[in-house]
């Protein structure tokens, strides 16, 4: 490598920041720069690549996960924001290798195509449940448009989500 | 062999995604879900002028950033070669000079230990430019033309005087966006060297095209590099080229001497893997009172990257579509300082579809003829341009089943009559006649001693459903469970796959997979060929079938062999046989290859005080041939739907008159469709199996998007008597 | 994002004092604004001061106000059984004006500073932007708006105010609570957000390190009609081209109290006075709301791309006040 391409002053330093972050039950202490977004935390740092990146900027929803039980965008989450928080993520929806009820909704209704955003429709659409905001297909619609599909799978999402209102989780 | 084989009747029916359990718990794994020990990431400069040369660049403070290993510029970067064609040319290897040609051109790429570092690095990184001014207008005098860019155009009869002499002239200009695929992936990009071998995850349609590419940039022999890409986030033409960054992505690697991870940001995705192009297209009718077209011009224009090739025929469509003697289509390009123009789902046809139908639409209301009447009363029956029979053709069913479907005799022809409340309704149709390519393309099959077959092709599977189908499909031909089959893809090191593009992936692939399964069954017959124990000794391929994992004899089903017992018999581990199709010829196989048909019907509310538009029902009825999996083509078709709804509507990348910027590279600014924008959708296959491929397929990746924009267009005329001739129609149009 | 320090605060005077202290020093809340900006290379603090374990949410009623801490997220706002009862137009803004993902984070202080989508202050490769360094123009007046301002705007700044949620609470004339080294103060909203003139990077009136600490609304009488209308391009997720909050208390026949705001016209939340006092007296007619909406805009700055806004605005106010006479009665 050319010498012209590494060395110099430092410009900066790198703030550091310990966290302990509760995934899907299992604690992680993590020591990180303090700009890691809890997105970037769950990929880049404990592998956990269910959770996708689709815009970082908070404008598509594909990084949906659920922190303390509540649907959040883990792109403009900190990590360091979620000390001692419960996260959720899509790895942590199946129980001991069992599919949640609409993981399989949305196998069988055929509800994403190339899956990208499907982790995050997923997570999306069980505190959709949870909300008690899935009484009819106009508000499952409304509440489940912060979650962009580009192949277009919204009509089958939609059916996979009333499915799983109608077989009583929620919203019954 | 044109006959359509239908063994167990698996084909056809709507099983789940094989891949859907992988999908719905995140482990499916697209390529930057890929981590290796020591992996570096970068990030990228781009140009902040569309013309000009980089001036000044220092790196001096990016290079002193924290955990920065190295910034990579044109100053600095080794020669790297130009990737070969695809059928068009590649773009130019990146960092080869100090020329810019847009704006959101790379102009260096910064790696480092942290995706955090890399990335604040990249700003630190000051450019300056000597800026020459940039030809950003199709108008503009300085830029350049090129005519009939494909040697698509075509002519025949006497346009000129049978629009001069046609009892109805009919001219209008439409004019279309430039759209962005916007796949929910952002593209990505990790490069592993190890020596000279280099493994690439990426984000591509393509790998067996993007292996030879990455190798000739490298100056590497071809079985050197293995592209691998399993899953894809979508990408919707977007990966059918070998784009700069990953090139820039391998030449970081190997200049760090680290694994190295490049993942576009969003607005990155805007400039950096092209993008459907606008057009502005004329289209003059002649016809007769009673609705016979005489005349038929279709004209289009559309930009050009200043140093890019596209592939983007707008009239070409046209040229067949309905049963005319006397037609002139024509495209030409203009190169612009634009990012590069590249394929989106239907390229070309979308817009000229739009022009085409729309033009139709404004007919049928000056002869004061129902518009689905004087499209079946110009309906072709041949192909008039090749002058052959269709391959297959059922359009006339897609408008009849469309419109008892849609109710099209509730319509009141009146613009304007029909009224719920504060909102207009309005009614709209348009014919689609598709059509396709297809490439060449290999497949290996593979019986295994335990009796389960894998098939492989170096495919990929985009969220098309080539997993499923292919597995449906050779599992049929194998006659298997289809629990017992696994396809293969996405790995470059598999036997070459075609592109997934053009609509033309799903014969290409399920042609070479019934070759390789019939070669297959044709080898374990080999093997018992002079075997005496085996009930199948001297059994042609002719004169056997398959089913419940065995080949059994037609003329005596019960005599039969399993696979697993003939390969214990002869003590093989496994068998494989390859298996290959190349297109059919039209002159040869004499018939037109047709694409799909389709019409679409669609019922709009327009809210007229205050402009705001809604979709309320989208009824498609499609010829596509044969129908490998009815659960997922249907979601192609609405899927399609979905984008032809945000081409219609939301969809217009908006460049800045003053610098070619991009103005909306963002999620935030860029507008697709949500949820909530999207109706109920109905879709129905009519039709039979196509004759021109042995698989009988057509092709339903692309036709879903195309013929929504006129039938929306058509239907807010409908409704509020206003003719809108540009898309996206949007509520400054409307109100 | 540049490097930053990340400080986790733990009570309210800390916090003030750190951030007070220092310029380079921002708070962080929610984060939906704060760090998409840093993320684009608009912001760049030294050290983010992370407010959201502070004793600053919660939801109460005192009689006829409703206190909202600064830190209770839209979604909780907008989940208030008092905001559906009698503040049905507000819960209607906030429902409108996120994603549930970002209504769960996104806190009320957040919003009433959140900051413009204009697409050229967001990108700082484009480097005239008055409101990101004063003096260097606009490239929004030259280039292409769309999603911009028309009212309070001049050629040097069009930026628009996006919150949804503050055109209602303008409507309300809610009251900002103000926490400073100094010691705390009350604004009312209108008297918060300044006009750009040719200072367009001064959007309110905190002083460096104040802290919004709540917001007092005041609950519309029982029996009052309200709406809140949003016209945009997409059904959901999409900030207003044009929006009204609408609140009328209609008393035998007659408008007793209008209060009328919009959104996506202005580059602060712009109530509609006029307006306002032509109903007032008024009956609620289609008339008499048509003619009261055509006073909505006066003296437009428009460019190309922002001049349809001048209409749609008007029927936009108008289309609310008929909506809220004949439909946004008590639920």
């Amino acid at each position: 490598m050319a010498d012209d391409m590494t060395g110099g002053v430092p410009v900066a330093t790198v703030a550091r920041v310990g966290v302990t972050l509760t995934v899907n039950g299992a604690d992680y202490r993590l020591d990180l720069d303090s700009r890691v977004t809890l997105l970037d935390a769950l990929r880049d740092r404990l592998g956990m690549t269910g959770t996708k990146k689709g815009c970082d900027q908070g404008a598509c929803g594909a990084c949906t996960v659920m922190v303390d039980g509540k649907r959040v965008l883990s792109c403009l989450t900190l990590a360091a924001q979620c000390e001692g928080k419960d996260v959720t993520t899509i790895e942590g929806l199946a129980a001991d290798g069992v599919l949640h009820a609409m993981q399989e909704a949305f196998v069988r209704h055929d509800a994403f195509q190339c899956g990208y955003c499907t982790s995050g429709q997923i997570m999306s659409a069980v505190c959709l449940l949870a909300e008690g905001r899935a009484g009819s297909d106009d508000a499952i619609r409304q509440f489940m448009s912060g979650n962009l599909c580009r192949c277009g799978a919204y009509g089958n999402i939609v059916a996979a989500i009333r499915e799983v209102r109608d077989a009583g989780g929620h919203d019954a | 062999m044109t006959t359509v084989e239908q063994r167990t009747g698996l084909v056809g029916q709507g099983v789940d995604r094989v891949d859907g359990p992988l999908k719905v718990t995140g482990a499916a794994r697209y390529p930057n879900d890929f981590s290796y020990p020591d992996l570096a990431y970068a990030a990228l400069v781009r140009s902040t002028v569309a013309a000009g040369r980089i001036s000044r660049l220092d790196t001096a403070a990016a290079l002193a950033s924290p955990g920065v290993l190295a910034v990579i510029t044109h100053q600095n970067a080794p020669r790297l070669e130009r990737a070969p064609d695809s059928g068009l040319t590649a773009p130019p290897p990146p960092l080869q000079d100090d020329r810019i040609t847009f704006h959101g051109q790379y102009v260096a790429v910064v790696v480092a230990d942290s995706a955090e570092e890399a990335t604040a690095a990249a700003r630190r990184v000051e450019a300056e430019y000597e800026p020459a001014e940039p030809i950003l207008d199709m108008g503009d005098p300085r830029a350049e033309w090129i005519t009939d860019p494909w040697g698509t155009d075509s002519s025949r009869g006497d346009l000129k005087g049978a629009l001069a002499s046609a009892e109805v002239r009919f001219e209008a200009t439409y004019t279309t966006a430039a759209n962005s695929n916007s796949p929910m992936g952002l593209f990505s990009t990790v490069a592993v060297w190890d020596g000279d071998d280099l493994t690439i995850h990426d984000s591509t349609q393509w790998p067996s095209y993007l292996r030879k590419a990455i190798a000739q940039v490298f100056s590497l022999p071809e079985g050197n590099v293995r592209v691998l890409c399993p899953y894809v986030g979508g990408a919707f033409g977007a990966g059918l080229r070998a784009w700069p960054h990953i090139m820039l992505a391998a030449l970081a690697a190997r200049t760090v001497g680290r694994p190295v991870k490049l993942v576009l940001t969003r607005p990155e995705m805007f400039t950096g893997v092209g993008h459907r192009t606008a057009s502005e297209q004329c289209v003059k009718l002649g016809a007769t009172r009673d609705g016979r077209l005489v005349a038929l011009a279709h004209e289009s224009t559309t930009p050009l990257q200043i140093e890019g090739t596209q592939f983007e025929p707008c009239t070409a469509g046209s040229a067949s579509a309905y049963a005319c003697p006397n037609v002139i289509t024509r495209d030409r390009q203009v190169r612009l300082n634009i990012p590069w123009c590249n394929f989106m789902r239907a390229p070309g046809e979308a817009q000229g579809n739009f022009a085409l139908e729309s033009a139709m639409d404004e007919l049928a209301y000056e002869l004061g003829m129902d518009p689905l009447e004087l499209r079946l009363r110009n309906y072709s029956e041949d192909n008039p341009r090749l002058e052959l029979p269709w391959s297959s053709k059922s359009l006339r069913e897609c408008y009849e089943v469309g419109a008892e479907r849609f109710g099209w005799s509730r319509r009141s022809p009146e613009p304007g009559s029909m009224r719920d409340g504060d909102s207009l309704i309005g009614y709209g149709v348009a014919g689609v006649s598709f059509f396709w390519y297809q490439e060449p393309c290999e497949a290996r099959a593979t019986l295994r001693k335990d009796g389960t077959a894998v098939v492989r092709s170096a495919v990929t599977d985009i969220g098309t459903g080539t997993y499923t189908v292919m597995t449906q499909l050779s599992a049929e031909c194998l006659g298997l469970d289809m629990a017992h089959v696994t396809f293969e893809l996405g790995d470059s090191d598999l036997p070459a796959g075609a592109a997934a593009g053009g609509s033309g992936l799903t014969a290409a692939v399920g042609s070479a997979v019934q070759a390789a399964c019939r070669n297959l069954v044709r080898a374990f017959l080999d093997t018992v060929r002079d075997d005496p124990t085996s009930p199948l000794q001297g059994c042609t391929i002719d004169e056997v079938s398959v089913g419940g994992g065995r080949i059994h004899r037609i003329d005596a089903p019960e005599s039969g062999e399993a696979y697993a017992d003939i390969l214990a018999a002869h003590g093989i581990g496994e068998l494989s046989a390859d298996g290959s199709s190349t297109p059919n010829d039209p002159k040869v196989a004499g018939m037109a290859p047709s694409g799909a048909f389709a019409a679409r019907f669609v019922e709009v509310r327009v809210d007229p005080d205050l402009g705001l538009m809604q979709v309320a029902r989208v009824v498609s009825v499609v010829d596509a041939g044969r129908i490998l999996n009815e659960k997922t083509a249907t979601s192609q078709i609405m899927g399609g739907t979905v984008g032809g709804i945000g081409m219609a509507m939301l969809e217009e990348i908006v460049t800045d008159p003053g610098t070619g910027r991009v103005a909306n590279a963002t999620f935030g600014d860029y507008l697709i469709p949500v949820n909530a924008d999207i109706p109920d959708m109905e879709v129905a296959f009519v039709g039979r199996p196509d004759r021109f491929n042995s698989v009988g397929v057509k092709g339903v990746g692309e036709i879903g998007l195309v013929g929504i924009g006129a039938a929306i267009a058509n239907a807010v005329h409908h409704a509020t008597g206003r003719r809108v001739r540009s898309l996206p129609i949007t509520i400054e149009q409307l109100f | 994002m540049r490097e930053f320090e990340y400080v986790r605060a733990g009570e309210v005077g800390q916090a003030v004092a750190m951030v007070t202290a220092d310029p380079e020093t921002s708070y962080l809340a929610g984060g939906t604004t704060q760090l998409d900006l840093m993320k684009d290379g608009v912001l760049a603090p030294d050290r983010l001061v992370d407010i959201t374990r502070l004793p600053l949410g919660g939801v109460t009623r005192d009689g006829d106000v409703l206190r909202v801490g600064a830190l209770a997220s839209m979604e909780e706002l907008a989940a208030d059984p008092t905001v559906a009862e009698r503040l049905p137009f507000l819960r209607e803004a906030l429902l409108m004006g996120a994603s549930p993902q970002l209504r769960n984070m996104a806190t009320i202080g957040g919003n009433l500073l959140q900051r413009t989508r204009c697409r050229y202050f967001r990108d700082p490769a484009v480097s005239a932007c008055n409101k990101r360094r004063r003096g260097t123009g606009c490239a929004a007046v030259q280039e292409v708006a769309r999603m911009h301002a028309i009212l309070g705007a001049s050629e040097h700044c069009i930026a628009l105010h996006p919150s949804d949620m503050a055109v209602a609470l303008v409507a309300l004339d809610a009251v900002v609570h103000l926490l400073g080294a100094g010691g705390s103060r009350s604004v009312p909203i209108r008297e918060f957000y300044l006009l750009p003139g040719d200072t367009p990077d001064v959007e309110n009136v905190l002083r460096h390190g104040e802290l919004i600490t709540a917001v007092e609304v005041p609950l519309l009488p029982p029996g009052a009609r309200s709406t809140y209308l949003k016209v945009r391009d997409r059904a959901s997720y999409e900030f207003a081209l044009t929006s009204a909050a609408v609140a009328l208390r209609i008393d035998g026949g007659v408008i007793g109290e209008a209060r009328v705001a919009m959104g996506g016209v202005g580059t602060v939340p712009w109530r509609a006075t006029t307006t306002e006092q032509m109903l007032e007296g008024s009956p609620p007619s289609p008339e008499v709301f048509a003619a009261a909406a055509e006073l909505a805009i006066t003296d437009p700055y428009v460019v190309p791309g922002t001049a349809f806004k001048v209409e749609l605005a008007k029927r936009t106010v108008a289309r609310a006040l008929r909506t809220a006479a004949t439909q946004g009665g008590p639920r």
